[in-house]
């Protein structure tokens, strides 16, 4: 059974993100009022797995090798079965 | 007496390693990212460059090269390791160093000379500076912020694993009160209290340009001690850094 994961991965709270920074300085020369924009990553992928939770403990898997720990969380966030 | 050089797909500053290691009278050996032993090499540099492109983060895809693992059996027998810019990144990537890279707060790539403040001279990096000797060595790097958690910090300075930092420029009197420029377009975002007029090129926290492990035989930098080595690049700052280590390895030997 193939399912498609998808990981989002953030830098942590309380880190300075000089590209959220940016983003924020942009969006409100364009008048709108967001604050503490952070950018972050998303990423897909298809995996093989014999259930739902078996693909989505890999996908926690991945996100550990593919997260830095000091800086960053990741979070698993949608697991779906492929037709 | 053989040190290795580290290429990853993406490194760009293998041959300057090669060159600033001869020049001091090591022997120097490309290994590719590949191999699965540093068997017969004393020490090791992971030069700088953009292994795997940056991709994913700085050294975030060089940590799971299969030499990585040799490099880790290198350090843990207590021979010396350089990481020096992107090889920086890729050893706090692979844990053998505490803390990350993250993105200059300029978000600007920075190539320039900066000086560092040598803090701690018994290691086999340093030992041919003094003391609280300023260097003018050039950064190029895009993601140099060094980060670490406070507890992390603390420890750093408690052990003085942190070997340089970023200092002014010590020919110029008022260099911390040097005004910053306006920032020059929509979207740029100056610290309070860090712009790029300041000395500390990158927000580094503590000014931290360089640091050990605990053991002291693993350093990482992300300034080019092998792009001033010689007076015509500008700066021969960096020489004693090789040297250094050349008298390490024949004490070691």
């Amino acid at each position: 059974m193939k399912y498609h994961a998808t990981l989002l991965i953030e830098l942590k709270d309380g880190i300075l993100d000089p590209q959220g920074r940016a983003v924020e300085g942009v969006l409100k020369g364009l008048q709108y009022r967001a604050e503490n924009v952070r950018v972050g990553r998303v990423l897909e992928m298809e995996l093989q797995a014999a259930s739902e939770s078996e693909a989505r403990a890999t996908a926690h898997d991945i996100g550990k090798a593919l997260a830095n720990p000091v800086m960053e969380v990741f979070i698993v966030e949608a697991v779906k079965p492929l037709a | 007496m053989k040190v290795a050089v580290i290429q990853f797909p993406g490194s760009n500053c293998d041959q300057d390693a090669v060159w600033a290691l001869q020049l001091v009278g090591l022997e120097a050996e490309l290994v590719w990212h590949t191999a699965t032993s540093l068997e017969g090499f004393q020490g090791a540099i992971l030069p700088g460059g953009f292994s795997y492109g940056d991709y994913l983060r700085a050294g975030a895809l060089a940590k799971f090269s299969p030499v990585m693992q040799a490099v880790r059996r290198l350090a843990e027998r207590g021979n010396p390791v350089v990481g020096i810019c992107n090889g920086f990144q890729v050893l706090t990537e692979a844990g053998l160093l505490p803390g990350a890279l993250l993105a200059n707060h300029t978000l600007h790539f920075t190539c320039k000379e900066v000086f560092v403040r040598v803090e701690r001279t018994n290691l086999p990096f340093t030992a041919g500076y003094h003391q609280g000797q300023v260097l003018k060595i050039p950064i190029a790097h895009g993601e140099g912020r060094y980060y670490a958690d406070a507890q992390t910090l603390e420890r750093l300075e408690q052990n003085h694993q942190v070997v340089f930092r970023y200092t002014p420029n010590p020919a110029r009197s008022t260099p911390a009160s040097t005004p910053r420029p306006a920032a020059r377009r929509p979207g740029m975002v100056w610290e309070d209290g860090v712009g790029e007029s300041s000395f500390n090129p990158n927000g580094s926290l503590h000014d931290i340009a360089g640091i050990v492990n605990e053991q002291g035989n693993v350093l990482g930098m992300m300034p080019h001690p092998e792009r001033a080595v010689e007076g015509i690049l500008g700066s021969a700052d960096g020489l004693p850094l090789f040297a250094s280590l050349k008298q390490a390895l024949e004490v070691m030997a």
